[in-house]
């Protein structure tokens, strides 16, 4: 009965209580869809390396190693020699080790000197081993494999000539050594779809007229004198190792990071990227925050509505505390309306979240490598949306208490 | 204690190549790294002395002595330390414990020792490795196997309540998901491990 009265009550007053709804809705959708990318982005930094149990580089921070080794973000504060490296290698606990060696760059984007076994080693999404789409492996030392980004930009093919930068920021280029594209890989959602990958040779060789950092005027070593060279490298940016088995990881990590001859720095990429994700996490505090208040700011509107609503309700109040309604049935039908713009809200607000993700799905997986799932409510969500609703029935109870102490009022007034 | 160090390192032998190093050291502070591999369990625990035994001082006196000897028998039983859920049905397969200082793998402590005022008279009998001059470090590692390794979704640690100078250990742990680190408190002496399976 005060259902069907409270359900009419909202039809009666269709617009204004149709706007309430959608700035519940609104706001709904906005917290939940904070969440969604909260958590997919998570999910996809975590996932940006898996099966390699650590990675090793000169000693500074695990954050730092983390963030130049696999994000390519920033530098390394100094290199790991090819002494220290072959000596990780040489220990029985290692059952692989893979170079990485950064620092010229193609356009905007990097250049990482590597083996072949980089291909098989490096892994991501929970053990996804990175696919070639196009192309096959580098096996000439002037052969290079691109990201799936870095040929969707800069439209290359299998086969074009590519010429590598000096340095990352530079306009000297190496001209004299222009790379073949021999593979195109498939987009992976990490940093190597944004990675120009050659040897590791290949580094020393575009390398060989180059003495600190300038090129020896009138020098340029013709290609073929460049391949009869030896080009051992002094040194690399960091190595990704692999166990043999996972009890030896902390005895490795350990041995690494007491190394006496050269100061290294060994760190499980979970651990370093759970340490990276505590830093970014307040920027997640923070999103959370905003889009909370944003939920706040609906149900403060949605007061501000039935107490002006309540102005013009007084006649109907009066008509039913006449009919014999008692006050505590006025205050509960004002709840039950707010309930009820807030229930339709929140069920509203999820309609728009996963229009919304449906929509923006495929867009920002291809602009940002972030994939967003589109499963079923988790509890938290329910949750979410059930204390929206409470919080809704709650704030309601201020106007709805004015609405009971007035209908006591208004009765007993001779005129209204 | 900084000056003694500091001693420690300028005398340190004339080889001019010699690289130097001293590894941060967090009083209060523990490292416990655990590797879970099929049935087995590797758990490895490094503890500053201050923390296990209350000094950091070479034992000279026979409590301390006692102390030492008494903090090592209780770390080499895990199970004691950290409490694995029954249903887990793990049980010791070896465990090591020992004091080591800072600096013992190097040699040559003995010279520079002597201009320590005091102590060098019972430098004849200094059977283990401590040094006045470094911190000292408890390092104990164990192999547990379990019957049941995937019940193993918290431990407890009564590290906290046996050694009542710890105040934090800063865990790593490995299983096949991956690697995740934790902090465990004496306020909280609990680590959830149901993510990791």
């Amino acid at each position: 009965m005060i259902f069907r009265l409270a359900f009419g009550s909202l039809m009666a007053r269709a617009l204004t209580v149709g706007m309430t709804i959608l700035a519940i809705a609104l706001s709904v959708a906005l917290f939940l869809g904070v969440e969604k990318v909260r958590t997919g982005a998570k999910a996809s930094f975590a996932d940006t390396i898996s099966g390699t149990d650590l990675i090793v580089g000169a000693r500074s921070g695990s954050v730092q190693l983390l963030l130049y080794s696999v994000f390519r973000i920033g530098n390394a504060t100094s290199n790991l020699s090819w002494e220290s490296y072959q000596d990780i290698a040489a220990r029985s606990e290692v059952d692989w080790i893979v170079p990485i060696s950064l620092g010229d760059s193609h356009r905007q984007f990097r250049v990482m000197g590597t083996t072949t076994a980089f291909f098989d080693r490096y892994k991501y999404r929970s053990g996804q081993s990175i696919k070639l789409k196009d192309g096959a492996v580098m096996s000439d030392l002037f052969d290079t494999v691109i990201g799936a980004d870095v040929a969707a930009t800069l439209g290359y093919r299998v086969g074009d000539p590519i010429v590598v930068a000096h340095g990352l920021a530079s306009f000297t280029e190496h001209e004299d050594q222009p790379f073949r594209i021999s593979g195109i890989l498939e987009k992976t959602g990490t940093p190597v779809d944004r990675t120009v990958m050659v040897s590791l040779e290949a580094i020393e060789a575009i390398h060989v007229d180059w003495k600190s950092g300038a090129k020896i005027p009138g020098k340029s070593t013709p290609a073929d004198v460049i391949r009869q060279m030896e080009l051992q490298p002094q040194a690399v940016t960091a190595a990704l190792v692999g166990v043999k088995g996972r009890l030896q990881v902390f005895g490795l990590q350990r041995a690494i990071n007491e190394y006496k001859q050269e100061p290294l720095l060994a760190v499980l990429p979970g651990v370093a990227l759970q340490e990276l994700w505590q830093i970014v996490g307040i920027a997640e505090t923070a999103l959370i925050g905003v889009s909370g208040m944003v939920v706040i700011t609906a149900l403060i509107g949605m007061m501000a509505t039935i107490f002006s609503s309540l102005n013009e309700r007084r006649r109907e109040m009066a008509i039913f505390r006449a009919m014999g309604a008692r006050p505590r049935v006025i205050l509960g039908l004002l709840v039950l309306e707010a309930s009820l713009m807030a229930a339709i809200g929140a069920v509203l607000g999820l309609v728009f979240l996963y229009v919304g993700l449906a929509i923006a799905q495929p867009l920002v997986d291809s602009a940002f490598g972030l994939w967003l799932p589109i499963d079923a409510p988790t509890a938290r969500e329910v949750c979410v949306l059930l204390a929206v609703i409470a919080a809704s029935a709650i704030v309601s109870l201020v106007p709805a208490l004015r609405a009971y102490r007035l209908s006591l009022v208004d009765g007993m007034m001779v005129k209204i | 204690m900084k000056t003694l160090l500091f001693l420690a390192l300028a005398v340190s032998p004339a080889v001019a190549e010699e690289t130097r190093q001293v590894d941060a050291h967090e009083h209060g502070v523990g490292q416990l790294d655990i590797a879970f591999d099929d049935k087995q369990i590797a758990i490895e625990l490094h503890a500053p002395g201050a923390d296990i035994v209350g000094f950091e001082y070479a034992a000279e006196s026979s409590e301390d002595r006692a102390a030492v000897d008494a903090a090592v028998a209780k770390l080499a039983v895990p199970l004691d330390l950290f409490v694995l859920p029954a249903v887990a049905k793990c049980s010791v397969v070896q465990a090591s414990a020992a004091l080591e200082s800072e600096d013992a793998h190097e040699e040559d402590h003995s010279n520079h020792d002597k201009e320590h005022k005091d102590e060098h008279a019972d430098h004849a009998d200094h059977e283990k490795h401590e040094d006045e001059s470094g911190h000292t470090e408890f390092h104990a590692e164990y192999l547990l196997t379990c019957a049941e390794p995937a019940a193993v979704s918290e431990i407890k640690f009564a590290y906290f309540d046996v050694f009542p100078n710890a105040l934090e250990l800063e865990v790593q742990v490995v299983s096949n998901t991956g690697a995740n680190a934790f902090e465990v408190e004496r306020d909280n002496p609990m680590l959830d491990l149901r993510g990791m399976f």
